[in-house]
């Protein structure tokens, strides 16, 4: 079973380095952050639903719709009821309903599902050990940045691990199917103490395996795949950072693409 | 030739272990030598292992006595990474050991730590990735490989160190006859390098071309010596908690001369002293004879695809089951097995096909329902266990389903029973060993007395002894009258237990039937990647209607018996 989030696609997205996809990924992440008017927001997703399209990422993107799908629907349904706005559409007693604050919990919902596409383009994109890679040349120590990746790496294997534990519980009688939130809640233990054992034994494992292939945090290492800064790796981080510039001119020097303009 | 590897009194004691898990080891191993090293669960095996590369004392910490010189250097005062330029350990559990994204950055892992340069590690990739026949496969990724695929590549990234010593810690474990197989050849190529060979493992079949083989036993070393003197030691190997190799046994039972491990080497012998004249097997039962009409679990039209994947994991499967059978279903892995055993418990639901549990659909079942009457015990007991005594974890089915403590209480003892842990109640299942561990999956599984009861791969991982007492158990239980399917990749528990067998390939059953007729196509078993063992292949050719060394003799004693009357 795959469920490893990296495609091995071979689009132009795939071939940048990995330092201009962290930092661009950086810097989308900003642009997400210039807007908090939906429209805004949405022209901006649109945008960079087309990057992961043009990096082959939909299917990923696919693969977790019910994430991003959530992500939307809390932040815009919890969003308003903790914002005033000028225009008052409903008042409830103590739950008062704006036209901004709805709009602006709107523009919040688009701007959280859309920081998850972002990174799952940069994850479906690039391989943990060109994050890895990428990450020491910009000048994270070793083990920092070996950390980060073996964490990203382990992701799908504890999930893998969890699957059978649900499996083999549920053939010995557990329903996880019935029951109100807390009666589920009281089932979570039979499935978290045996991933917990699992975790310590592979990582256990883990360190004798990497310790038994020379691993050593503290010493130099050569890079087989040593990340290379080509002229288009440039050319795009420039389009983006003058990009960027040009919406952080529209949100402060023109006041454009804020509903509530006090806010982030 | 030198010594390569020198053991100088050496005792370890794991930190907050009990009993040391090793005593006083002495020995020596040549340059360019294949030393086997067989014993128990929890012989030191591993430990020995872990000496080598300093893994021992320096990650695992305890009472370190004694050295290991390797080269004439003692490796506790060297880091763990240092000595890898000079052994290289290859781990059961190959999972753990492959964490890149791709086969060619696996390899270049260990070149990338020791700082070789861009070119070198280039041609290593390249040289080894052949060396274990995986050139094709240089941007695949790891986790989609086979299981000998992936031990092969564990193998590669070590050798991409190029150590003087490979160690490998059951290298053959939790593999297919196929995976097996292309391992022990890797292996066999290895030693044609001149590198010093260590493999540690509790079953026989890789040990005959060993230069040396060592017996362990609670932390000693018990004998070493070339394979010829150690293996055919039948009361040395049985104390070691080693099954003896079932030929020799036989020879042995018969008193027949020589000492024979391989089947060639056996018809040889009986050819040379004329024993007995091969002979074939008359009346072999082709149907299967069924104890009732009423299938306990009938499959129809069968027919699965996983999620995300277009290939059908399950084409077509129609099968009865029929109360008090006991099944083992055989294959390669990836062959079907546990996706179809899967169906039989509604763990996964049917792409297409229907199956009924006592004539009713197990559409129309609810869920616990189901778990009352098929029990399904995983592979890892250790993806089940969590609770903090024993009593807990057997009882914890009972109490989903709604049972009196009274009741509790009975069942838990009864299935503690059965499995041989009377007395256990109050442990920490986490605590046991991994046979015992395996057991009290078992156990929690019994206590709701299951009509069919399904085990996948319930001796992988476990040494002989416990092997035999997991088989052993499952025929009592068997007997008590409950049906019992089995996984399993070990022939010879198939044939000693099973009555009926199940062999699958590329998702089809292509044979299922009783015991003896299935094993007495050998050239049907291979096809599908299942070697048979010498002694089948022995049975076969002497043309006995029992596949097991003990029951042989009996039906040999009759034959010659009956030969002498006629003269």
């Amino acid at each position: 079973m795959n469920i490893f989030l990296y495609l091995d696609k071979n689009t132009w997205i795939h071939r940048l380095d990995p330092r201009t996809k962290i930092i661009g990924t950086i810097i989308l992440f900003i642009a997400c952050l210039c807007f908090n008017h939906p429209l805004y927001m949405g022209c901006l997703t649109i945008g960079i639903i087309f990057i992961g399209i043009s990096s082959k990422s939909e299917k990923n993107i696919w693969r977790l719709r019910f994430l991003i799908l959530l992500l939307f629907l809390f932040s815009t349904v919890l969003w308003p009821f903790f914002l005033n706005g000028k225009t008052p559409l409903l008042i409830f007693g103590l739950l008062k309903l704006s036209k901004e604050s709805l709009l602006y919990g709107l523009a919040m919902g688009i701007r959280l599902s859309t920081f998850v596409i972002i990174g799952l383009i940069l994850l479906s994109t690039t391989r943990n050990e060109d994050l890895t890679n990428g990450l020491i040349r910009m000048g994270l120590p070793y083990p920092i940045a070996f950390a980060i990746s073996t964490a990203l790496r382990l992701v799908p294997t504890f999930a893998g691990a969890g699957a059978i534990i649900i499996q083999a519980q549920i053939s010995r009688g557990l329903d996880l199917e019935s029951g109100n939130i807390f009666r589920r809640a009281s089932k979570f233990i039979q499935q978290a103490i045996p991933l917990f054992i699992y975790a310590i034994r592979y990582t256990n494992l883990l360190a004798i395996a990497l310790e038994s292939k020379g691993f050593d945090p503290g010493s130099k290492r050569t890079l087989y795949y040593e990340p290379h800064m080509k002229r288009i790796d440039f050319i795009i981080l420039t389009i983006l950072t003058l990009f960027l510039g040009f919406l952080i001119y529209l949100r402060i020097g023109l006041g454009l693409g804020a509903i509530i303009p006090e806010r982030l | 030739m030198g010594i390569s590897i020198y053991f100088d009194d050496l005792s370890f004691t794991y930190s907050r272990a009990k009993n040391p898990a090793l005593r006083n080891i002495n020995a020596e191993i040549e340059e360019g030598k294949f030393v086997f090293i067989m014993g128990h669960e929890g012989a030191g095996k591993s430990t020995i292992c872990y000496s080598l590369n300093g893994i021992v004392p320096r990650m695992f910490r305890g009472n370190y006595l004694g050295r290991v010189l390797i080269d004439g250097e003692e490796v506790s005062k060297k880091k763990i990474p240092e000595m890898s330029k000079i052994v290289g350990l290859v781990l059961q559990d190959f999972e753990a050991q492959l964490f890149s994204t791709n086969v060619e950055l696996e390899m270049a892992f260990g070149p990338e730590n020791h700082c070789l340069p861009r070119s070198e590690i280039e041609r290593r990739i390249h040289n080894y990735l052949n060396f274990v026949g995986l050139a094709n496969f240089r941007h695949r990724e790891p986790s989609s490989l086979s299981g000998g695929q992936k031990q092969r590549l564990a193998i590669g990234s070590i050798l991409a160190l190029e150590p003087k010593i490979l160690a490998m810690d059951e290298p053959t474990t939790d593999l297919d006859p196929k995976g097996r197989m292309e391992i022990l050849s890797v292996a066999d190529i290895i030693r044609q390098q001149k590198k010093t060979l260590l493999i540690v493992d509790h079953e026989s079949e890789g040990a005959i071309d060993a230069d040396e083989v060592w017996l362990m036993k609670e932390g000693q070393l018990v004998a070493k010596g070339p394979p010829d003197n150690i293996l055919t030691d039948l009361e040395k190997m049985e104390l070691c908690g080693i099954r003896p190799p079932s030929i020799l046994k036989l020879f042995r039972l018969m008193n027949w001369p020589g000492s024979p491990l391989t089947f060639e080497q056996a018809i040889s012998l009986i050819n040379k002293h004329d024993l007995l004249k091969p002979e074939r097997l008359k009346a072999l039962p082709e149907i299967y004879t069924k104890s009732s009409t009423f299938p306990l679990l009938r499959v129809e039209g069968l027919k699965y695809i996983y999620p995300f994947h277009q290939v059908e994991a399950l084409r077509d499967i129609n099968l009865s089951i029929y109360e008090g059978e006991f099944i083992a279903v055989l294959g390669q892995n990836g062959s079907g097995k546990t996706t179809l055993v899967k169906h039989f418990n509604s763990l996964l639901k049917p792409t297409a096909g229907e199956i009924f549990l006592q004539g009713k659909s197990l559409k129309d079942l609810p869920r616990r329902e189901i778990a009352r009457l098929v029990g399904y015990v995983f592979q890892n007991p250790d993806h089940q266990l969590f609770a903090r005594t024993v009593r807990e974890e057997v009882g914890f089915a009972l109490k989903m389903f709604g049972e009196s403590p009274k009741k509790i209480e009975d069942c838990v003892a009864e299935a503690l029973e059965v499995v041989g842990l009377i007395g256990y109640e109050d442990k920490v299942p986490f605590a046991l060993t991994k046979g015992e561990r395996q057991r009290i999956a078992v156990a929690s599984v019994l206590a709701t007395k299951p009509l069919l009861i399904i085990l996948d791969e319930p001796t992988t991982g476990l040494d002989f002894l416990h092997q035999r007492n997991m088989m052993e158990m499952l025929k009592r239980l068997n007997r008590m009258g409950h049906t019992i399917i089995i996984i399993t990749h070990s022939l010879w528990v198939a044939a000693e237990y099973a009555d009926r067998i199940i062999v699958m390939k590329d998702g089809e059953i292509i044979m299922d039937g009783p015991t003896r007729a299935i094993f007495y196509n050998e050239e049907k078993l291979m096809g599908a990647s299942l070697i048979p063992p010498p002694i089948i292949r022995l049975s076969n050719w002497l043309g006995t209607k029992s596949l097991k060394a003990e029951d042989m003799v009996k039906e040999l004693k009759e034959k010659l018996f009956i030969n002498k009357e006629i003269l």
